[in-house]
């Protein structure tokens, strides 16, 4: 009854907020449109043309693929990080500092970062010049900017945070004495992480996990700029028809998202349920 | 859906407004109109209408809504929203705007969807300095304009009071009063490019593999290409402002071997990008706006509008007014609108570099070297100065293109939202994708 | 600090791995903070120079150009929205989210799908969902407005956040504190103030931060639904695709500078909070 209560709040914003909107356009999603356009019926139109299209099939393959390889290098990163402040950071307030100094880049609104991207990575940008000027390279690296690269750069730039976050909030329910206590018992390094440090971690792991995942699976502005749009994500689609008005088949594409990511959730709830973990 | 009069403002003093506006025209309404341009309103009672104007950022500029304010007595408050957005805002809501800069393309989806009323013609002060070329489709010299694409032509004219279908031929009903218009083209970097550039051709010409760029946008894109395309002989188009099913899927899928060789090093979608790209020497050709290539330019970096022998792509945005905008409101709006085409808001963003469609209004605002640079194409006989008071060309420079009459009498194509634009949105996202 | 103890006496010789640590966590600042240098440089771009190098000249002329009258005219007003904004749903996001995550400790019926609803709300595109809630309003009759459809888009977007880390929060809390504090007596209210609450605190305060930082740079949900006046992002947005000026730069500078500031404060305030926080929260560590 009190869970009832205390979740109150959230689900009526969401519901009201979210759901009720999503279920017009789920029911959207089954209408006829043309250009000035749309009309109740129920066809399936919309979804016969997004699973027929060949580039669905591309910008689902190529999305998964950024989406893992953007959260192996978040969760190598945000890993030691948490770690780092959590067991190597004595003092509470100069974690805290660091914390902080992590998310001040984020409070520069993220367009004008963005923009920053290109006199700092182009061809002439301030890294080529650097690395010139270093003798590393003696022609600008024309990779740098519009390309696979960067949009993963730029991705690990933004999410690792996600990561940081949870996983540090689980690193320190550890107790350190637990960890003496393994390597007193004569346990390696590996073997503490993956028997001690890592079952406690899990939930934290999860969570930054569906985090980023979510965020590269949904994202359409880091692709679109970062790539120069040579590369598409599946979102970028759902935004091209509705910058023409063509409701529908967004509305289609994006009920094919939620679910496909839904899916994967749940499939990541099989290995650690994150919600039975907080049931003590 | 059914608007009310409870709905018409923002700012919950306009339905007293309303009722005042009621009795203050039902001795006015002989007058109303035919005076415009003169207070026809009662100053009390226009003093608490506050209309919202929403559009382009290249229009919604906070000083020109000052100086409408102080011209007109009521308040006049703008809004910038990016050209994407502003079309969905159009739907998502149409309550809190009042009227809007349209862009031609736009107008094309949403007449149609009740969004917008039309403007009786007789409202509009300043219809017989408008250019025929934008509600005759003729240049002064009587030739026909090229109607490949949405030209203004196309799409300002409704049918009949409700607006909901565009008419071929003039009517006493407008879906909006043109407004803004400019000539696009290739923009290039002189230094880099290593020989003139001449044609659309050489946007898609292999010498400049990796160092072209194109607007994210199929409204535009397409376009760009298909003159491209043209001009090199592999596709001849009917209508490239209105390709068929099969010139569609062959343009893509020479656009997408175009892509696949390394042609593009971007897609641009905002005018920022656009100005770093070729600023930074990312790349040395790629479609541009008119004050793109200036800004490049005050860095130091050589750069040119370049005018191609195909021609220009036009584009152009007309005034409108939403559907619940009614009594006092809607005479208010009928006096900005004269106001807006009447002069000064054209001369500021010809100081941009963007043509208003009463050119005869602006010349009023301008100095003569101003207009003579802008318009004329002559050279610059003093420094020219941005809307801001910032050096925008030295003295003795000419605009590149040339004068008015070079520049929008040689429009090839218009922006364009095609027939099958169901078909060609799907294409062009295989074509991003691939 | 008695939690603290055994902790430090590992690190009385510290291990490589700190080092090793260390490294990388400074080269995780120098790669967060490498663009933004380029920005702080480009800020004090001369008055002729633009937002790409080369420097044409230095000046603090684009960070007067925030305030002269001019294009830039919309940008000071909408910064102050866009902070009231996010002041308000950083405080909502807190007050639902830990009162959310507090409920998720027990199974009730329909968490799982309140949990795949937050998970369907990160995933869909925003424009979408702004869309939805702008059609709603209109059919509503209501009018859409910075703390009405532009708030509630927002929340469907920094909620989500907020409950998956008040999950992490709420995981490394031992519920037998509240139930000792039951055992003495003390009524609900006094266990969520004295107990739960200076528990979770520094968890708490994270989310703050995040929901502060999400909503003041949100764009996509906003745009649509945020009726006459545009925040700080939309104004950027809207400027960019029609000019090109190293004020934005500037902006961002000064957000810089100003954030540090803010933290030296907050830091100072934190410090206070805990001194009074008193042993319990010491103890939990």
């Amino acid at each position: 009854m009190t869970s009832w209560l205390q979740v109150t709040p959230l689900a009526v914003i969401l519901i009201a907020l979210f759901a009720l909107p999503m279920i017009l356009f789920l029911a959207v999603s089954f209408f006829d449109y043309d250009r000035t356009g749309i009309y109740p019926a129920f066809i399936l139109d919309n979804y016969h043309d997004l699973v027929s299209s060949p580039s669905t099939l591309r910008v689902y393959g190529s999305s998964l693929k950024f989406a893992f390889i953007v959260w192996a290098i978040t969760l190598f990163l945000g890993f030691n990080i948490a770690w780092f402040l959590i067991f190597h950071v004595r003092s509470g307030k100069v974690r805290a500092v660091l914390f902080l100094a992590c998310a001040i880049p984020f409070w520069t609104s993220g367009i004008i970062r963005t923009i920053a991207w290109i006199p700092f990575l182009g061809r002439n940008g301030a890294f080529n010049q650097l690395l010139m000027a270093l003798h590393v390279t003696t022609k600008p690296l024309e990779f740098l900017l519009f390309s696979d690269f960067a949009v993963v750069i730029t991705y690990v730039h933004l999410f690792t945070l996600l990561m940081v976050g949870p996983v540090a909030n689980s690193l320190a329910k550890i107790d350190p004495a637990l960890l003496e206590a393994a390597r007193d018992a004569g346990a390696s390094r590996w073997q503490t992480m993956v028997s001690v440090v890592f079952p406690l971690a899990k939930t934290g792991i999860a969570l930054g996990s569906i985090l980023v995942f979510t965020q590269v699976m949904g994202d359409y502005f880091v692709v679109k700029q970062m790539s120069g749009g040579q590369s598409a994500s599946i979102v970028s689609a759902l935004s091209t028809e509705i910058a023409a008005m063509q409701y529908p088949p967004a509305a289609a594409s994006a009920m094919v998202l939620v679910v496909f990511v839904a899916v994967m959730v749940a499939g990541l709830m099989r290995i650690v349920d994150v919600r039975r973990e907080l049931v003590q | 859906m059914a608007h009310t009069k409870a709905r018409t403002g923002n700012d919950g003093i306009s339905r007293r407004g309303l009722l005042k506006g009621a009795s203050a025209l039902g001795g006015l309404a002989a007058g109303s109109g035919a005076l415009t341009g003169f207070p026809t309103i009662w100053a009390q009672n226009i003093k608490d209408v506050v209309l919202h104007h929403a559009g382009p950022p290249v229009t919604a500029i906070p000083q020109i809504a000052a100086q409408a304010t102080k011209d007109l007595g009521f308040t006049v408050q703008m809004q910038a929203t990016e050209n994407a957005d502003l079309l969905n805002r159009f739907l998502s809501q149409s309550s809190s705007i009042d009227c809007a800069d349209v862009s031609l393309t736009a107008s094309k989806y949403l007449v149609g969807r009740d969004v917008l009323q039309t403007i009786p013609l007789a409202k509009v002060a300043h219809w017989d300095k408008t250019l025929p070329l934008f509600t005759r489709n003729t240049y002064p010299d009587g030739r026909q304009a090229s109607r490949q694409g949405i030209s203004p032509y196309n799409v300002i004219y409704a049918t009949g009071p409700d607006g909901r279908k565009f008419s071929d031929h003039p009517t006493e009903f407008l879906t909006g009063v043109p407004t803004i218009a400019n000539a696009d083209t290739l923009g290039i970097r002189p230094d880099l490019a290593g020989r003139p550039i001449t044609s659309w051709a050489d946007l898609i010409s292999p010498e400049f593999k990796g160092r072209a760029a194109l607007q994210d946008q199929s409204t535009v894109g397409v376009i760009d290409v298909a003159m491209a395309v043209e001009a090199r002989g592999d596709i001849k188009y009917g209508d490239k402002g209105n390709m068929t099913r099969d010139e569609i899927d062959k343009t893509i899928k020479l656009m997408m071997d175009i892509k696949r060789s390394g042609q593009f090093r971007s897609f641009w979608t905002s005018f920022d990008q656009s100005v770093n790209l070729m600023a930074s020497g990312e790349v040395v050709i790629q479609s541009m706006w008119s004050p793109a290539v200036t800004a490049v330019r005050t860095r130091g970096v050589p750069c040119v509008f370049q005018p191609l022998k195909e021609g220009y792509r036009g584009w152009g945005y007309t005034m409108g007014v939403m559907k619940h905008v009614d009594g006092l409101k809607l005479d208010c709006f009928y006096e900005y609108l004269n106001w807006y085409t009447g002069g000064f808001e054209g001369a500021f963003i010809a100081r941009e570099g963007y043509y208003s469609a009463q050119p005869e209004n602006v010349r009023k605002f301008l100095t003569v070297a101003e207009w003579d640079y802008w318009y004329g194409g002559k050279p610059a006989a003093t420094d020219i100065l941005d809307p801001y008071g910032k050096l925008m060309e030295k003295a003795g420079r000419s605009r590149d293109g040339g004068s008015f009459d070079e520049r929008m009498g040689n429009i090839a194509v218009w922006n364009s939202v095609m027939e099958e634009d169901r078909f060609l949105t799907r294409k062009w996202n295989e074509f991003i994708s691939s | 600090m008695n939690a603290r103890a055994p902790r430090s006496r590992i690190g009385d010789r510290r291990p490589w791995t700190f080092y090793a640590l260390a490294t990388l966590f400074s080269l995780f600042l120098l790669f967060l903070y490498g663009p933004m240098a380029v920005i702080y440089l480009l800020s004090f771009q001369g008055p002729d120079g633009g937002v790409t190098f080369p420097m044409v000249g230095h000046s603090v002329f684009w960070f007067e150009d925030i305030l002269r009258p001019g294009q830039m005219a919309n940008i000071p007003v909408s910064f102050s929205r866009s902070i009231s904004l996010a002041v308000v749903v950083s405080l909502l996001t807190v007050v639902i989210s830990v009162a959310a995550g507090l409920g998720f400790r027990r199974r009730f019926p329909g968490s799982g799908a309140l949990f795949y609803l937050a998970i369907a709300s990160l995933v869909m595109r925003s424009l979408l969902v702004g869309f939805g809630i702008g059609l709603g309003f209109q059919f509503l009759g209501w009018n859409t407005g910075l703390f009405t459809s532009a708030l509630g888009a927002q929340l469907t977007w920094t909620l989500p956040f907020g409950l998956f880390a008040m999950f992490a929060v709420v995981n490394r809390f031992n519920r037998s504190w509240e139930e000792a504090a039951a055992d003495l007596g003390a009524s609900a209210w006094q266990r969520l103030v004295h107990v739960t609450l200076p528990i979770l605190l520094p968890g708490i305060l994270g989310v703050a931060v995040g929901a502060l930082t999400l909503s003041y740079d949100e764009y996509a949900r906003t745009t649509l639904t945020i009726g006459t006046k545009n925040t700080l992002p939309l104004e950027i947005y809207a400027l960019i695709s029609s000019a090109t000026s190293p004020t934005l730069f500037a902006i961002g500078t000064i957000t810089t500078a100003v954030s540090f500031a803010i933290i030296g404060v907050t830091m100072l305030a934190i410090f206070r909070m805990q001194r009074w926080r008193g042993p319990i929260g010491r103890q939990h560590g």
